[in-house]
């Protein structure tokens, strides 16, 4: 199986074969050998030649987020064997603010319809006693603004749109 | 007062400080009794108890905050005592009049205490009057704007603004400058209200580059009292605390004598009983300002138990039976260093954004000289209707260099999946060329974050972990049998992650 891989600004052409715990990756045409275990519960202790490494794993929507003890970083996949691609970010086209956590609306800054720039505050969403301001992913015109003040919202709602 | 001693103490309040008020009752063959929320039904400090009532719905005011409903419990379950943590009802002279009134005893100080440091600007004159200084500022509330103006004309720019009724960074608001005050004041007094029902403000100087230094006190009721020396506490975000230490690397064995007995002198004037905490300001030239007293037990207490060898809540529970403190000063001593990281349930990739969620995978670490005050566990939800705070990571050696290379070992072996946490963040404090030289000031973690970016884990390893799992996966997917139950349960558990993964930015 090959897939092209991202990962905080690098990109790889990665090639994975074997089974059982014990894989050959070729990594921009550099071979590695791998032996995998499971290690309770989302982690995995992968030894690359002779280091080890302890690793949180989890599916994070069509990524993996990958922990080290000190950070985690997400990496997309795309099969290059199907011929599918990564899909970078678009600059272009509608932008989506969605509510990172669950919580309360307190404050609404803006309204539809207002031209609003780059990391102006829109909403004020309060989760575990703090308030956060969410701004705007890129400036524009705010065409949506889904949401009021002392509403409760999920993770993952739509807030607002700026086109 | 006789000495008694207690046979079941309630415990009003949640998360790690219930499972600490409990772990302490469990010692001392006491009862304990737990209180929870609806949201906090599979709770740890539930599990853990003796006994659990339910106080109400989620929101705190409607069941932690609710005297009436804690002292039912309190009742209905015949606790002696009541033990409120800190936060929630910890500082309400109400509920402690409360409970003396219904003869629950309340382990903290007396009401009258309480109410007297509560209000910030009489602990202020209080202070003065026991010859500890002040930070220079107002010594009342002042109601308008232009005498606040004037006030701040007279103590000099940048000026804090603060709720008189406050505590935990609210109604807090730094002006530079005679322009900001409208606004600033403005903002201050919403929050104040919205915190504490009471929107009076003072006024205090803005030291430059001030250090936090705390120091940690035992009276019992017959008169005697002991500091316990100081707690460095100058690594905050957004006025709260982050990472704590005693002894503080900077203060000197004369300024520590000197902090300890003005602390002594202010207790003794307010006939202060059980444990608190008097926090200083100590500017550039080392010279401590009276900031406020916590008239309860504090978050980081731990960082002082492990160097004075004293349980804090052990003793809280014994002053709070009657008992004389069982040391005097001339025991005490500081041996070794001791460092505390709160461990939050934020992420610090995104300006410490709240990441509640299921906690998917956890290993708390362990070995020589680590303690770990968790008030949760693996497979636990933590909510979404309570502080983030999620544990406390402790660790102790014979030096502070030391102190530091264990707590750098202990975070790298503490594994949290699920959410988002602050142990990354403590990766980089704990690296940093000035928390490891001991420069520290309350505006270190703005610097950190401004400077700094996190260092890049090995990203082909990320790599080869993230394509081996894609493989596996597709494997699995095309074997129909599918994988056996179980087997696959390391991957599809993070569906409720996915959850909590919402993250701004551009999609289609």
């Amino acid at each position: 199986m090959i897939y092209d891989a991202s990962v905080s600004g690098r990109s790889a052409r990665v090639e994975v074969r074997g089974g059982a715990g014990r894989y050959t990756l070729r990594i921009d045409g550099t071979a590695i050998e791998v032996s995998v275990s499971d290690a309770g519960p989302g982690y995995r202790s992968l030894l690359i030649g002779a280091t080890s490494h302890e690793l949180g794993v989890e599916r994070e929507g069509d990524a993996y987020r990958v922990s080290f003890p000190g950070a985690s970083v997400v990496v997309t996949l795309a099969e290059t064997a199907r011929g599918g691609a990564t899909l970078a970010p678009r600059e272009q086209g509608p932008s989506r603010l969605t509510a990172p956590m669950p919580g309360r609306i307190v404050r609404v800054l803006s309204s539809a319809g207002a031209d609003v720039v780059a990391g102006q505050g829109l909403v004020v969403i309060e989760a575990m006693k703090m308030e956060n301001e969410l701004r705007a992913p890129r400036g524009g015109r705010l065409t949506e603004l889904l949401v009021r003040e002392g509403q409760a919202v999920e993770a993952g709602a739509l807030l607002a749109v700026v086109g | 007062m006789t000495t008694r001693r207690f046979a079941k103490v309630l415990v009003a309040n949640r998360g790690e400080i219930a499972v600490r008020v409990i772990r302490a009752c469990r010692e001392l063959g006491i009862r304990s009794v737990a209180i929870y929320s609806e949201a906090d039904r599979s709770a740890l400090h539930v599990r853990l108890a003796d006994e659990a009532l339910g106080v109400g719905p989620a929101p705190s005011r409607e069941s932690y905050l609710r005297i009436d409903r804690v002292l039912e419990a309190a009742r209905s379950s015949g606790a002696d005592a009541i033990h409120p943590g800190y936060g929630f009802l910890a500082e309400n002279a109400d509920f402690a009049r409360a409970c003396e009134a219904a003869g629950v005893v309340f382990i903290g100080p007396r009401s009258e205490t309480i109410a007297l440091m509560g209000e910030k600007t009489s602990a202020r004159r209080e202070a003065k009057a026991a010859g500890v200084p002040v930070v220079p500022g107002t010594l009342e509330p002042i109601a308008d704007e232009a005498g606040i103006a004037r006030a701040a004309e007279a103590i000099g720019f940048p000026v804090m603004l603060k709720a008189a009724a406050g505590g935990g960074g609210k109604g807090l608001r730094l002006v530079a400058a005679p322009g900001e005050l409208g606004s600033a004041l403005a903002r201050a007094r919403s929050e104040a209200k919205g915190a504490f029902g009471d929107d009076r403000v003072y006024l205090e100087k803005a030291l430059l580059r001030p250090r936090h230094i705390e120091i940690q006190v035992l009276a019992d009721a017959h008169g005697n009292a002991v500091h316990l020396f100081e707690r460095e506490c100058s690594i905050q975000r957004r006025h709260q605390k982050v990472v704590e230490e005693s002894p503080s690397p900077f203060v000197s064995p004369q300024l520590r004598e000197r902090m300890g007995e003005m602390a002594l002198a202010l207790v003794k004037r307010v006939g202060y009983v059980n444990a608190g905490t008097l926090e200083f300001l100590v500017d550039t030239a080392g010279e401590p300002h009276f900031l406020e007293m916590n008239t309860r037990l504090q978050v980081e207490h731990p960082v002082t138990e492990m160097v004075t060898g004293v349980d804090l809540v052990r003793l809280q529970i014994r002053i709070a039976e009657g008992d004389v403190l069982p040391l005097r000063q001339a025991d005490l001593a500081q041996r070794g260093h001791a460092i505390e990281c709160r461990v939050y349930a934020e992420d610090p990739d995104q300006g410490f954004l709240p990441s509640p969620g299921r906690i998917t995978a956890l290993r708390a670490p362990g070995g020589p000289g680590v303690r770990d005050d968790s008030g949760v566990y693996e497979g636990y939800e933590v909510p979404v209707h309570y502080d983030s705070l999620v544990s406390k990571l402790v660790t102790w050696a014979e030096t502070r260099a030391a102190a530091i290379e264990r707590m750098r070992r202990a975070v790298s072996e503490y594994r949290v999946l699920g959410i988002r946490t602050t142990l990354p963040f403590f990766e980089r404090v704990l690296r940093h060329p000035a928390f490891v030289a001991g420069d520290l000031d309350t505006g270190f973690v703005a610097r950190l974050l401004e400077e700094s970016a996190p260092p890049a884990p090995p990203l082909d390893v990320a790599i080869a972990a993230a394509a081996i799992a894609a493989y596996e996966e597709r494997r699995r997917a095309r074997s129909q049998s599918g994988p056996p139950a179980g087997s696959g349960s390391a991957w599809s558990a993070t569906g409720r992650r996915e959850a909590h993964a919402a993250r701004l930015g551009t999609s289609g």
